[in-house]
């Protein structure tokens, strides 16, 4: 219904999926976190996962790189299978091929797990010669490009500790784009932020998502959301609740749930309202 | 009333002592290194088994008086297994297997010191465990166990001297020899105690200066 704002999305009908969750759910001792979601995503998308805390977006969003193993279900990404647990079925994948394929996947933490024994070249380095197997030649150039992307070129001799919160972050999406992923997943990566450095963050994934770049992110920044999203995936406990394009979901919410949560976001924009929806029309 | 001359008599043995001392400390606490390198990565294992073995290990060596075990290596082991062990091999084993328990637990909490997001990261970007462990936690772990390895091996050397209590001729051993025919066990024993003032307390310094450019580089 809506060509989208940022990304040069494809046509949804026949584009590639990159990404392929099916039926997955996700126990945490005796308590289950995911019931059986549901996701695809298609090459070029950019996918926003939104739900109260607790509702198990961070959980699923790390199921798709296997750092929550899944309790059952089947993950594809790229078209390699790289999860496969059914009741009365799946097969187990060699953990050298989970590895091969997780690479594919680049994940940016809410707290950028940056390594902090190396500089920010080193950082961005670190996957292409130590997983890779790349001459270190190449993939310092490689990488001094990705950091210059990300506005960092000053700042590649640095540590971590001697970088802001804001630049950590993005030396973090560099250093995961340095993989050439897929796909790149988002764990809140800028609830750990200062407010006057959140916006350097979101300005390099809304640059990062006009590249064509695949995206999954977890955020609470529903403004950003707005922004950003191809799609909005709201999560209620354990469940794929709901889901559309932005508009939809933050203006016109259908389920209970879902219209609390954006409740908040509508006292902030309701100013904007008329102005968002005359761009919608606009749009459509 | 002190007599330093049974000291410049008997240097040469004293001499000796302090090399077998000082060779004892290397050797068992290279071989402990090793030991707890193994033992600490066992207990940091997924395979609940293994992780149980690595703890029984530590529990073992860590709960037993070191004299005891010394003991027990050089004149019960022989006869339980049959086999005839030197004190120097008992010493060895005794020491080694002592102080690599307490490496394990240093090394073990060390790695555990680090934070869960360091693993998630370098998962994420597609390490094998073997290449987290090489190029993310150990040498981040390292740093964190620097001032305690520099203690623990602090104290292995003041522990060597236990060795004289199965004949090993440590430096101990030579003063409790050159007091039996000297009858001057306060200038000996003096001495013994000054030399591990000498050797020990500028490392004990050393060991405190790391420990606070550790702390700083948190």
């Amino acid at each position: 219904m809506t060509g989208n704002p940022i990304s040069p999305r494809p046509d949804g009908a026949n584009a590639r999926q990159v990404l392929q969750l099916e039926r997955i759910c996700l126990d945490f001792a005796a308590k289950r976190v995911l019931h059986g979601v549901d996701l695809k995503v298609a090459e070029g998308e950019v996918v926003v996962l939104i739900g109260a805390s607790g509702s198990g977006k961070t959980s699923l969003l790390r199921c798709i790189n296997l750092l929550n193993s899944p309790t059952s279900g089947r993950i594809v990404i790229d078209g390699e299978t790289i999860f496969d647990r059914q009741a009365g079925g799946g097969r187990e994948i060699a953990k050298q091929e989970v590895n091969r394929i997780r690479a594919k996947t680049g994940m940016v933490f809410q707290q950028f797990n940056l390594f902090p024994h190396m500089t920010a070249l080193q950082n961005v380095m670190e996957g292409p010669v130590t997983v890779k197997k790349q001459p270190a030649g190449a993939a310092r150039d490689k990488a001094m490009q990705l950091l210059k992307a990300m506005g960092l070129e000053q700042h590649g001799d640095k540590l971590p500790r001697q970088l802001s919160g804001g630049q950590q972050q993005r030396v973090a999406i560099a250093r995961a784009m340095a993989m050439q992923p897929k796909v790149m997943l988002f764990d809140e990566p800028t609830s750990a932020l200062d407010p006057e450095l959140v916006g350097e963050v979101m300005k390099a994934m809304v640059e990062l998502a006009k590249s064509g770049m695949t995206m999954v992110i977890v955020t609470h920044e529903l403004g950003f959301a707005f922004e950003i999203a191809d799609r909005i995936v709201f999560l209620d406990q354990g469940l794929i609740a709901e889901e559309g394009p932005p508009h939809k979901i933050l203006l016109h919410p259908t389920h209970e749930r879902l219209k609390s949560f954006v409740g908040r976001f509508h006292e902030s924009a309701d100013m904007l309202r008329p102005f968002l929806e005359a761009m919608h029309a606009d749009q459509a | 009333m002190f007599d330093f001359t049974v000291l410049t008599n008997n240097w040469p043995l004293l001499w000796d002592g302090l090399l077998m001392t000082l060779y004892f400390t290397v050797i068992t606490i290279l071989a402990g290194l090793a030991i707890g390198l193994i033992v600490g990565l066992i207990q940091l294992s997924t395979f609940r088994p293994l992780v149980l073995v690595g703890q029984l290990y530590v529990e073992f060596f860590r709960n037993i008086p070191l004299l005891v075990t010394l003991l027990w290596v050089y004149y019960a082991f022989p006869i339980f297994a049959g086999i005839n062990v030197t004190k120097f091999w008992a010493g060895f084993i005794g020491l080694s297997c002592y102080v690599g328990s307490f490496y394990a637990e240093i090394l073990r909490a060390g790695v555990q010191s680090i934070d869960q997001g360091q693993t998630d990261a370098a998962t994420a970007i597609g390490m094998s465990y073997s290449q987290r462990m090489r190029r993310i936690i150990l040498p981040q772990a390292f740093r964190r166990m620097i001032p305690p390895l520099a203690g623990q091996s602090i104290i292995q050397m003041k522990n060597t001297t236990l060795l004289s209590m199965i004949t090993v001729p440590d430096l101990l051993y030579q003063a409790s020899y050159i007091s039996s025919f000297t009858y001057r066990p306060m200038e000996v024993y003096t001495a013994v105690g000054a030399i591990f003032l000498i050797i020990l307390v500028p490392l004990t310094y050393l060991a405190r200066k790391l420990e606070k450019s550790g702390m700083m580089s948190k």
